[in-house]
């Protein structure tokens, strides 16, 4: 299975040379398979949402090289990281970071806003994510104003409206009951059935332990303990 | 739509979701524009309504001085000013002012002569008769008089002068006109009791524009107790007068400006860690540096301008329907307090331009620069 993204040796230092010098990862070297569920795995502080960060071209790596697709984009200028992570990824963040006083529809269509992707194309996109999402009934209702597994699958839903290889997500059960967060599997195979790629970073065992993840990689203290494919 | 007018429409949603914030900007902004625009508006519509005005008036005015004061002017001068050479028409004029007790206002008087004749700016008719009058806009109001109606008028002595209006100075010339009554030479100088060897002053035309300043030097050296004042003097004047009230406005209204220039730094530099938040979303989610910056751009765009425009409309509503009854009485001083004109509008443009230039752009550039700097960061960083 080849590798749609491979890091090699990524360190991330914050706050580097000030007297709050964090080291959040160090030395990283995996590879993530295309079209399969992999499982950053690991304790809060291990360095999983940094990494997630890194390979979702968020932030760039103090030292290493991150390759997406075959080409290294630790060093590509802001113009072209944007650009990467426009065409390659989808995120789901732990707090949705949906932005409130926007409706469901307003949300979902925010990554096409700067496009050139016609306005009915747009549309058409978003509604055929709402109905899959089952949504369509929120459309014109503000965020804030939806439970937490509807606003996570609003944040689903903007993750997929620009038709990404790779779904990253962040924490995503953090916030949701059980129920919820079986439902949020749900959506997240469907996804893989039709052939996306998707990155988790969770310390829920609800997640990791699921037959169906194919590829977990553990972390602690900013380093890789173990990666297992499963 | 695409690409940069959605960017527009998501810059207005934004605008709409923090009402509060950008509300109160756009009231102290239009409220800020609105005063320097009426400083302006006004200040230009004086000056080139008197400049415009002056254009007309005669080369010479002189003045007889007695003790350092004005006083009647013999007519016999006349003969020694034809006399001298480059003089062109001299005209005798007879004008004073009168209190008018009645309306708590100033008019002045001034007897037809020949030139008058052919102004144009009038409803009706110059007097022709002793027992006719015209009168300007401002007097006729005043007197909430009309054509036909009877304007009477008291001596010292108290006895009342009636007269028939059989014209008014239309708005146009309101600077000049406003507080104006004209009525036939022998009706003023009746009516103010003056000798009839003398005339209030005297204008003079000189043939050759260049030798205006050597012709007011010969009649000085006539006429040693005389005052001749000259057309160019009385422009420069006016304009320095303007200049100068306006400028003092204006810096009174500096302490304003520069709490707005604070204000205004404060608001918008101000972004707030929801304001930085939703920067980063916009990174994490696709959007680029420049999408972020025209975004930010048509926000304080559509603040700062909308603003802008809202102050000059009030300005222009202020000054120009409601007679700039906050500034009118500084920049127009005590002496011409009433009766009260209306200024027409004349609007530089170049001024403008100035003040767009001047507050727009430094507010749109306070809006940029700090989310700039949001949006040059790594999404992951904002965010965090």
């Amino acid at each position: 299975m080849d590798a749609i993204i491979r890091t090699e040796g990524v360190s991330k230092v914050f706050n580097a040379g000030l007297a709050d010098e964090i080291k959040a990862i160090s030395a990283v070297s995996i590879e993530i398979s295309r079209g399969q569920i992999t499982v950053l795995k690991g304790p809060s502080g291990s360095g999983k949402t940094t990494l997630l960060g890194l390979i979702g071209c968020m932030s760039r790596p103090t030292e290493g090289k991150i390759f997406v697709e075959g080409k290294d984009v630790a060093k590509l200028p802001e113009r072209f990281l944007t650009d990467v992570r426009r065409k390659t990824f989808g995120f789901i963040f732990q707090h949705f970071n949906l932005i409130r006083g926007l409706t469901v529809m307003e949300n979902v269509m925010l990554p096409l806003y700067p496009t050139d992707i016609d306005g009915g194309q747009m549309e058409r996109r978003m509604e055929e994510i709402l109905d899959k999402l089952d949504l369509t009934a929120k459309r014109a209702v503000r965020v804030e104003k939806l439970s937490g597994g509807q606003q996570q699958r609003v944040a689903i839903a903007r993750a997929m409206i620009n038709e990404p290889a790779v779904i990253l997500a962040d924490e995503p059960t953090a916030h949701l009951d059980t129920k919820l967060s079986e439902d949020f599997l749900n959506i997240v195979t469907s996804l893989n059935t039709e052939g996306k790629t998707i990155v988790i970073a969770t310390h829920d065992p609800l997640i990791y332990e699921k037959p169906y993840i194919d590829n977990i990689i553990e972390m602690r203290d900013g380093a890789v303990k173990e990666a297992a494919l499963l | 739509m695409k690409g940069n007018g959605r960017i527009i429409e998501y810059a207005l949603s934004t605008l709409a979701r923090r009402k509060f914030k950008n509300f109160s900007i756009a009231v102290v902004f239009s409220a800020l524009i609105a005063v320097l625009s009426s400083i302006l508006f006004l200040t230009h519509a004086y000056k080139t309504e008197t400049l415009k005005l002056l254009d007309n008036s005669p080369e010479i005015i002189l003045q007889n001085m007695s003790g350092g004061r004005h006083e009647l002017i013999p007519t016999e001068y006349i003969k020694t000013l034809s006399g001298i050479a480059g003089v062109g028409q001299i005209t005798p004029r007879y004008w004073g002012y009168y209190y008018d007790s009645l309306t708590s206002a100033n008019y002045t008087l001034m007897a037809v002569d020949e030139n008058m004749r052919d102004i144009q700016l009038i409803d009706g008719r110059m007097p022709q008769t002793d027992t006719e009058c015209a009168v300007g806009r401002g007097v006729a109001d005043l007197r909430q008089a009309g054509l036909k109606d009877d304007f009477f008028l008291i001596t010292g002595a108290e006895l009342s002068v009636n007269l028939k209006i059989v014209g008014i100075f239309t708005a146009n010339s309101a600077i000049l006109t406003n507080d104006l009554v004209v009525m036939t030479k022998d009706s003023l100088i009746k009516f103010f009791n003056m000798p009839a060897d003398k005339a209030t002053d005297i204008t003079v035309e000189v043939n050759n524009p260049a030798e205006v300043s050597m012709v007011a030097r010969k009649i000085r050296r006539a006429f040693p107790n005389s005052r001749p004042i000259l057309k160019n003097e009385l422009i420069r004047t006016y304009d320095n007068i303007f200049n100068w009230r306006g400028g003092i406005v204006l810096t009174m209204f500096f302490g304003a400006i520069a709490a707005f220039m604070i204000f205004v730094w404060d608001k918008a530099t101000g972004i707030n860690a929801q304001e930085r938040r939703e920067i980063g979303i916009l990174k994490a989610i696709g959007w680029e540096t420049a999408d972020v910056l025209t975004l930010k751009f048509w926000e304080g765009a559509v603040v700062a301008t909308g603003s802008f425009l809202t102050g000059l409309i009030l300005a222009y509503v202020h000054v120009f329907y409601f007679n700039a009854q906050f500034l009118a009485p500084v920049l127009k001083g005590w002496s011409v307090l009433f009766p009260r004109f209306q200024p027409m509008p004349y609007i530089d443009i170049y001024q403008i331009f100035v003040l767009f230039f001047l507050t727009v752009v430094p507010y749109v550039a306070a809006s940029v620069v700090p989310s700039w700097k949001a949006a040059i960061s790594d999404p992951d960083a904002v965010m965090r």
